[in-house]
């Protein structure tokens, strides 16, 4: 009997997961996760800055830098003041991929870079620094960049020429740079009060993207432009330009924009301090009250992950411009739903949190969408 | 048992970031602090919750931003998509749980401003805003006396530290500053900067190392036009004496045709954007501006470029000296017209530069120094004996916003997200020396302002209802709900 009850349950399951001709095409969940922090060793949960680089994951926090084994899924190295790290507030990782080089943004403490073991250090009183204040660093062939809250510092490593771009060489209507990011032969900086700036390497020209309706307190139309001149960061991937703001969010393909908002996307909260864009259709963003991945952008499907505030559990909503489509409950999946920085890997996610790191594995991942049924309620999370 | 084991494994999950509690025979605020039921409530929701909730708080919610008159609104016959400002930020972050430290020998509160006679590129040049800085810190100093005298952090009797930075140092050292206040003095909460370019640094830098920000003179109105939960400010800003001033010059006086001779910094740029726009909205668009460098004795060149436009009246703005050496270079060529410039000109250093050239000046202002308010007759007494000398705008914002974060550390503890609540869910205006200051969805001090004018050898105060002035129609919705009530206010 017992058995005959089992064999019903397993078959009710299969039917369940069996993909129905013509099912709906639904977008990947990520439902395995992982996380980090003090506890595990990292040096503070306060993190500000995540990067993949292979098999390592980098995290600078409020007081520290970690490494991260993802073999083992061990934090096997923290490095404090005491281990040289010039300062310890760490807002911005780069890694170069030609040397290995790992760059950091210093909160206040300029540009330092783990080379072999050792610290070298740059700041506005012995270098090209225009200031200590760092928010964003990006590797640009031979060129580091470092967005800072005074202009950008242009950092060249072979001939150790340094370059200043403020509002005296780049269309800058403020120099408080926030983010700044390369690839394709074009680096994108997000100017607080100055939209999105973007440099083209091979021309040197500058081309800048502000809000077409010039105001601060509105949004005239929502696919006019950025939606807003405070941009939190800019990413550029397969020719469309990702960006995030304090107000929401846009995306630019080269001829048409798309502006975001919590009312009418899955975008959890319209405060977003970054994003990390993983092509043209897919970008992740690091809300005030979850993390948002918008999973086909001309679908606006997105889904949504939080956490829940009184238990170990979490969750992801899949919702098509504001209809839900899919809630999928699940263990724990961010440490805590203010999401202050991302990075993505082919498969992965690794969500730098205010109390924590959170490591999504996407095993299965598809990107887009696909038919599939509705994923059942589980708990894959691993102790850790 | 089962319905336990979650409850359990949460009480575990928590036990290690659980807040302070206070001991049970403890107050919730200590006696001799000021506090509402309002605010009580707000304490008591804030710290019963764990790091990872958001307590349930009142947020404040707008219909209409800035109080901005229906035909002064941005594109004002097209229905925006989507409207800014109406709804406050609430933190989000896991702050509220930290628990206060014990090591304390002193409460600080960081105090940045320019003190110190140095070079700024954010100002556009040599700095002349060192008398307000010196003035502001005066007011905040007195504030921090005075709490200290009545027995400093009343939670554990130990004083106040006022622990003082300039702000108009070289490359926006304002930023680097406020991390040396964050990481390093440990301060509980800021007061601060007059320029708008070092306020934006320094609360770009405050947002991420999440400690509230005081401005008490910067009038810049984009400085809180940013969405960053962390910054308020208690002062009136350039937009509300921005209409104020057309309000008088086109709703009242009629004049046609303005020009704008102003700083080309961020200040006079920014400081008549407001008025640009309105005088445009309401159909009298502004005939010239003309920018000039900071530091410049000679102005003949814009002021030919405004002498050919023959306008009505000759709007000003940026710093004293230059309003009073603009307004003697613009009498001496026989330009008699009206002359309004920006709050910064009701000083010392003006009326000396311009000397009878200042009869009939008219700036905006953000409050009112003439009021009868008796906690102002009483400052001002306190003042002249500490310091020999009179406050001025600068000193007396100064003084009512430490006070105001003085009275949010008594309420809340040693905990900077809770000083922010604190002050964020205010539910009464701040009862100031510079008038009763409420705060709007944006932290703004959303209290009335006044047009100050120069008159038988002094300034005299005007409210709008003092002068007449008409005041445009502000509808009672969101703009995004426009055609949706009665389409007679749209007339």
């Amino acid at each position: 009997m017992r058995h005959a009850a089992s064999c019903l349950l397993l078959l009710a399951l299969a039917c369940a997961l069996a993909a129905e001709p013509g099912a709906e095409k639904l977008p990947y969940v990520y439902t395995k996760w992982k996380q980090f922090t003090v506890k595990d060793g990292l040096p503070d949960d306060h993190i500000f800055a995540v990067k993949s680089d292979g098999d390592r994951i980098w995290v600078g926090t409020e007081n520290g830098l970690a490494l991260i084994d993802k073999k083992t899924a061990r934090v096997v190295k923290v490095w404090t003041e005491k281990d040289g790290l010039p300062w310890r507030v760490v807002t911005a990782i780069d890694v170069d991929p030609k040397t290995g080089d790992v760059w950091l943004g210093l909160f206040g403490g300029g540009l330092a870079r783990l080379s072999g073991g050792r610290f070298d250090h740059w700041h506005q009183l012995n270098s090209g620094l225009v200031n200590d204040v760092v928010y964003g660093v990006a590797v640009e062939n031979d060129n580091v960049w470092a967005a800072t809250t005074a202009g950008a510092s242009r950092f060249n490593t072979v001939t150790g020429e340094w370059t200043i771009f403020t509002e005296k060489n780049a269309p800058m209507e403020e120099i408080w740079n926030y983010g700044v990011h390369y690839r394709d032969g074009k680096v994108h900086l997000a100017v607080w009060g100055s939209g999105v700036l973007e440099y083209d390497v091979k021309t040197n020209r500058w081309k800048d993207y502000l809000d077409p309706d010039g105001e601060m307190e509105i949004d005239l139309y929502r696919d006019d432009g950025i939606i807003h001149v405070i941009t939190t960061g800019a990413n550029y991937v397969d020719g469309v330009i990702w960006v995030s703001s304090y107000f929401g969010a846009a995306r630019y393909d080269g001829r048409n924009w798309r502006g975001f908002y919590n009312m009418d996307s899955g975008l959890p909260s319209d405060f977003n301090n970054n994003l990390r864009a993983r092509s043209g259709r897919e970008a992740w963003f690091a809300s005030d009250k979850g993390l948002g991945a918008i999973m086909d952008a001309e679908t606006n499907t997105w889904v949504a992950y939080t956490r829940d505030p009184k238990s170990d559990t979490g969750k992801a909503v899949v919702t098509r411009d504001k209809t839900v489509l899919e809630t999928v409950e699940m263990g724990l999946n961010l440490p805590h739903n203010f999401i202050i920085a991302i990075d993505v890997d082919d498969r992965d996610v690794f969500v730098a949190t205010a109390k924590g790191l959170a490591w999504g594995i996407g095993e299965g991942y598809y990107s887009g969408l696909r038919e599939r049924p509705r994923m059942l309620a589980e708990n894959r999370r691993e102790d850790k | 048992m089962r319905r336990l084991l979650p409850l359990l494994a949460a009480t575990v999950l928590f036990a290690s970031d659980a807040p302070r509690k206070p001991p049970a025979n403890e107050p919730l605020v200590p006696p001799g602090v000021e506090v509402d039921e309002d605010t009580l409530e707000v304490l008591r929701r804030i710290n019963s919750v764990g790091p990872y909730e958001v307590p349930d708080l009142r947020l404040r919610r707008e219909t209409s931003y800035a109080k901005t008159p229906i035909d002064y609104e941005p594109y004002g016959k097209i229905k925006p998509y989507k409207e800014h400002f109406l709804e406050q930020m609430q933190y989000n972050g896991p702050g509220r749980a930290i628990p206060e430290p014990e090591d304390v020998k002193t409460v600080k509160i960081g105090f940045i401003g320019p003190i110190m006679s140095t070079v700024s590129i954010a100002t556009g040049g040599a700095s002349h805003e060192e008398p307000m800085g010196i003035k502001m810190l005066q007011g905040a100093r007195l504030a921090i006396e005075e709490a200290n005298a009545k027995g400093g952090y009343l939670r554990r009797r130990i004083p106040f530290e006022l622990v003082v930075t300039n702000d108009n140092g070289l490359w926006g050292s304002s930023g680097n500053e406020i991390v040396n206040f964050a990481y390093k003095d440990k301060v509980w909460a800021i007061l601060g900067t007059i320029d708008g370019a070092n306020s934006h640094i320094a609360i770009r830098v405050a947002l991420k190392a999440e400690v509230v920000v005081m401005n008490t003179g910067d009038t810049d109105p984009t400085y809180i036009e940013t969405n960053i939960p962390w910054t308020m400010r208690c002062i009136g800003d350039d937009r509300q004496m921005g209409y104020l001033m057309v309000d008088y010059m086109i709703r009242k006086m009629d004049y046609r045709r303005i020009a704008i001779i102003r700083a080309s910094n961020r200040y006079g740029r920014f400081g008549v954007r407001e008025i640009r726009d309105s005088a445009r909205r309401l159909g009298r668009p502004v005939v010239i501006e003309m920018a000039y460098k900071l530091g410049q004795d000679d102005y003949s060149l814009q002021i030919d470029r405004i002498a050919e436009v023959k306008p009505d009246v000759i709007v000003h703005w940026g710093d004293a000296r230059e309003a009073a050496i603009i307004l003697k270079q613009l009498r001496e060529r026989g330009l008699n017209q009206p002359f309004l410039t920006s709050d910064r000109a009701v000083s010392k250093e003006f009326l000396q530069i311009a000397g009878p050239h200042a009869e009939g000046v008219i700036a905006g202002f953000p409050w009112n120094p003439d009021s009868s308010n008796p906690r102002l007759a009483e400052f001002r007494e306190r003042f002249r004996k500490r310091f020999n000398d009179e406050p001025d705008t600068y000193a007396a914002h100064a003084y009512d916003g430490m006070n105001m974060l003085i009275w949010a550390i008594q309420v809340a503890g040693l905990n900077r997200a809770k000083i922010r609540d604190i002050l964020a869910t205010r539910s009464k205006p701040w009862p100031g020396v510079t008038g009763d200051i409420p705060f709007s969805a944006v932290l703004d001090d959303a209290g009335e302002v006044y047009l100050a004018k120069f008159e038988g050898g002094r300034w005299r105060y005007y409210s709008r209802e003092d002068l007449g002035i008409p005041r445009g129609y502000v509808p009672p919705r969101e703009r995004t709900a426009r055609g949706l009530l009665n389409p007679a206010e749209t007339k």
